[in-house]
């Protein structure tokens, strides 16, 4: 085979893949009408779409990426990995179908728009904001690195990691910056359909690669005997008290069962991020919400995570010189098609996540940021141009960051998840908890959010640099920092809830609460079987994803020693956590159509029309404001540098 | 068809190709270079499988091919055609090659009628190619 051949490929595809992309943005510039096509597509995604893109953006790039690595290194210490796809959906079978018809209630197409008007908090509206830069800065930039540090492997370096980012970066803004988000919508279906078929073949491959599942199985029981590896297939205890990674703790043995709990709530927070809702927001109706989540999130790309990526990444663990990247390398030697394809597949779900994260910051920043309390006078073309400049804006930043700061990026990326889950309490305030306060909601994120700084690199990094030297590092107790956050943030909504007088609410959220009470009101026998569902719930979560997942250790296990045998052919945890998963659909089943969290909903609902006020001019106060904003921006700059200068070591 | 249906059906037929089309093509690939029948009739497979899928997503939204797509595949055909005479008048091409391009045109070949009949009926197929100068005479007048 000539050089040539090994060449074209890539680039082929990759010319390919653009060109299909801009044909998609211009049909989707054709069908925008004004600010609201670009921001929401007009509300106008057909269910099914919104059912296929919410399973392809739910940390598919970051399964094949990030996901067989973890496998590769770590064993089946973290089993709860292959229940993921039942932990990605669960958010969204308890929230999507209310926060979906409280937004249409509202008018309005964003997570951070339905805590302004239902809490009239503008601090949540600057964390969802905050929350989704960080995605699109830390979570995707990452993604966006390993990608580019992909091509640089498979082209053995005659396309470097930052030229591969600079196209990238090209590609993403074309996508999102030119056609908004029913760009984002039309071109996710193939980006999702690619992405969970290269997810397919990247399996294949590496099990083809490694002789076919059983010589993998074979070596698996070999390194399950070895003294010094068996630790690799089993999760040692329920907690350690270790006071975390970098301050004794010792990361061979932090995968105890409460990690892997733990784990299970970050993940659980992607569905709680802005994301997700801006695909939720901008489908015409619900109806796709329970049988997208049940069968194609946690059903099919369930059923992707338990089997094909443990099987890459259980052929990593049994091979050390395999990887993502060097199954790439080898096959795009022998098979530069193929190799290009699947390249594809990885890089459209990568893009996709990364697009709808940049979209979700920017359209945060402008629209729900600087538009309402700086320059509200602001005309929705001028609002679409300012985001696409906002777009390009962080496109290049999240380009710096992957090129000369991959540390930060790594500890920004990090905390993506944490604190996205720390939106439970007030998606939960909206949906289901009506006697969350406004002010419960606010300080239990805020504590939620100290909660999570502190238990992550960057929280006590920052202080370090300060001269605060915590006494704990990361994830004490082999806690995970969701929880640590978690546990802050439901401590301060209990109490406040408490103390707070509960009667007082907005007028958005009586509306919202009316409606929840009666037209989507839970009938009289899905409330007969609440106490069952929690029954379930509550089991579920001890033995697929905490303390039982210790019975998992010897549950499909016969013998001992020589004469061990695994009764499923396979590593006891792994088939344990296939048994989690499979009981997971039954359960989120359960909760969408029994308990009718999600179940498909006829009822039409008119748009909430708020009593006329007269509008005011704010120009001065808005302009004070931007000044305050900046002399306390410069005060605090100074006082760290200051606070550095004198205390750090 | 209104115009969120065409987008709807469009994205379902650029999904199949994306998916089975261009798994399919990968595996012809893989067959010539490896001189693999197998391998080609898995790609065959996936080709087949594209049209079959695109057919089924047609007849869901009540309509045909559009112009540009019958354009586009017949273009297509013809150029692989003509790369594989010429591979052929050259010699570049092993037995496993010749049958796998052989099997390949015969399966699109055969396609046509095929889809034709299920779509218009064997009298109506027929009628598409067959027209009679009644028709023009009836068109002119």
């Amino acid at each position: 085979m000539t050089g040539l051949h090994h060449a074209i490929w890539l680039p082929l595809s990759v010319f390919f893949y653009a060109m299909v992309m801009l044909y998609w943005v211009r049909v989707s510039i054709a069908g925008n009408r004004g600010a609201d096509g670009f921001f929401s597509a007009s509300h106008g995604l057909p269910p099914w779409l919104g059912a296929l893109v919410t399973a392809g953006v739910s940390l598919t790039g970051w399964f094949v990426l990030g996901g067989t690595q973890l496998v590769a290194r770590d064993g089946f210490t973290l089993p709860v990995l292959v229940s993921a796809g039942v932990l990605l959906a669960l958010p969204g079978v308890i929230f999507f179908k209310r926060l979906w018809f409280a937004a249409e209630r509202l008018h309005v197409s964003s997570l951070a728009d339905v805590f302004r008007l239902y809490y009239g908090s503008p601090f949540l509206v600057v964390v969802t904001t905050a929350i989704a830069v960080l995605f699109a800065l830390g979570f995707s930039g990452l993604q966006v690195r390993m990608l580019s540090g992909l091509v640089e492997a498979m082209t053995g370096g005659a396309v470097s990691e930052l030229a591969a980012t600079t196209i990238f970066g090209f590609i993403l803004f074309a996508g999102v910056g030119i056609g908004g988000m029913r760009s984002i919508g039309y071109f996710g279906v193939i980006q999702t359909v690619l992405v969970l078929s290269a997810i397919v073949f990247v399996a294949g491959f590496a099990v083809v690669s490694a002789g076919g599942f059983e010589p993998v199985n074979a070596r698996l029981l070999a390194l399950s005997l070895q003294p010094e590896t068996a630790r690799l297939f089993s999760v040692g205890k329920v907690i350690e008290f270790t006071a975390g990674l970098g301050r004794g703790g010792d990361y061979a043995t932090s995968h105890t069962a409460l990690a892997n709990l733990s784990l299970a709530f970050a993940l659980m927070g992607f569905q709680a991020s802005p994301l997700v809702f801006k695909i939720l927001f901008s489908t015409r109706r619900p109806s796709g919400v329970a049988a997208g989540q049940i069968w194609v999130t946690a059903g099919f790309l369930g059923a992707l995570i338990a089997g094909g990526i443990m099987l890459t990444g259980a052929v990593g663990l049994v091979d050390d010189g395999f990887s993502i990247v060097t199954l790439f390398q080898g096959l795009h030697d022998r098979s530069p098609w193929f190799a290009a394809w699947m390249f594809i597949g990885v890089a459209a779900g990568v893009q996709l996540l990364a697009g709808l994260s940049l979209f979700a910051a920017a359209e945060g920043l402008v629209r729900h940021v600087y538009r309402p309390y700086f320059h509200s006078a602001l005309s929705k073309a001028a609002t679409v141009t300012i985001t696409r400049i906002a777009i390009a804006i962080l496109a290049v930043l999240a380009m710096i960051l992957q090129t000369i700061a991959p540390v930060t990026l790594s500890a920004l990326a990090a905390l993506a998840l944490p604190l996205a889950f720390q939106l439970w309490t007030p998606l939960l305030g909206v949906s289901w908890l009506g006697w969350i306060t406004r002010q419960a909601a606010a300080t239990g994120v805020g504590f939620g959010i100290a909660g999570v700084l502190l238990t992550e690199p960057l929280g006590y990094q920052v202080l370090s640099f300060f001269g605060l030297e915590l006494p704990w590092g990361r994830w004490p107790w082999t806690i995970h920092s969701a929880l640590w956050g978690m546990a802050a943030n439901l401590a301060a909504v209990l109490i406040i809830s408490a103390i707070t007088n509960r009667t007082v609410v907005r007028q958005e959220a009586a509306e919202i609460r009316a409606l929840f009470s009666g037209l989507l009101a839970i009938s009289p026998k899905a409330r007969d079987w609440r106490s069952f569902a929690w029954s379930i719930v509550i089991a579920w979560f001890f033995l697929a994803a905490g303390p039982g997942l210790i019975f998992g250790n010897t549950a499909f296990v016969s013998g001992e020693g020589e004469t061990t045998a695994w009764l499923l052919g396979m590593p006891s945890l792994w088939a344990w956590g296939i048994a989690g998963w499979v009981s997971g659909l039954g359960m989120i089943w359960f909760l969408a159509y029994r308990m009718e969290m999600a179940n498909p909903s006829q009822a039409v609902i008119p748009a909430y029309t708020p009593p006329l006020k007269l509008r005011r001019n704010n120009t001065e106060i808005e302009q004070e404001r931007l000044r305050i904003l900046f002399m306390a921006g410069a005060i605090v700059f100074v006082l760290a540098v200051l606070a550095a200068f004198i205390f750090s070591r | 068809m209104s115009k969120p249906a065409r987008v709807e059906r469009d994205l379902l037929v650029f999904s199949i190709w994306a998916v089975l089309g261009s798994g399919g093509l990968c595996f012809l690939l893989e067959g010539f270079s490896r001189d693999s029948y197998l391998l080609s009739l898995i790609g065959i497979a996936a080709i087949v499988a594209s049209f079959v899928a695109h057919f089924i997503v047609n007849g869901i939204f009540g309509v045909g091919f559009g112009p540009g797509e019958a354009a586009l595949g017949i273009g297509v055909f013809g150029v692989i055609l003509m790369v594989f005479i010429g591979g052929w008048a050259i010699g570049a091409l092993s037995e496993s090659d010749y049958w796998s391009g052989l099997t390949l045109f015969a399966v699109l070949a055969l396609g046509l009628p095929v889809y034709l009949s299920t779509r218009y009926g064997l009298r109506g197929a027929f009628s598409h190619f067959h027209v009679r100068h009644a028709d023009f005479e009836d068109s002119d007048q």
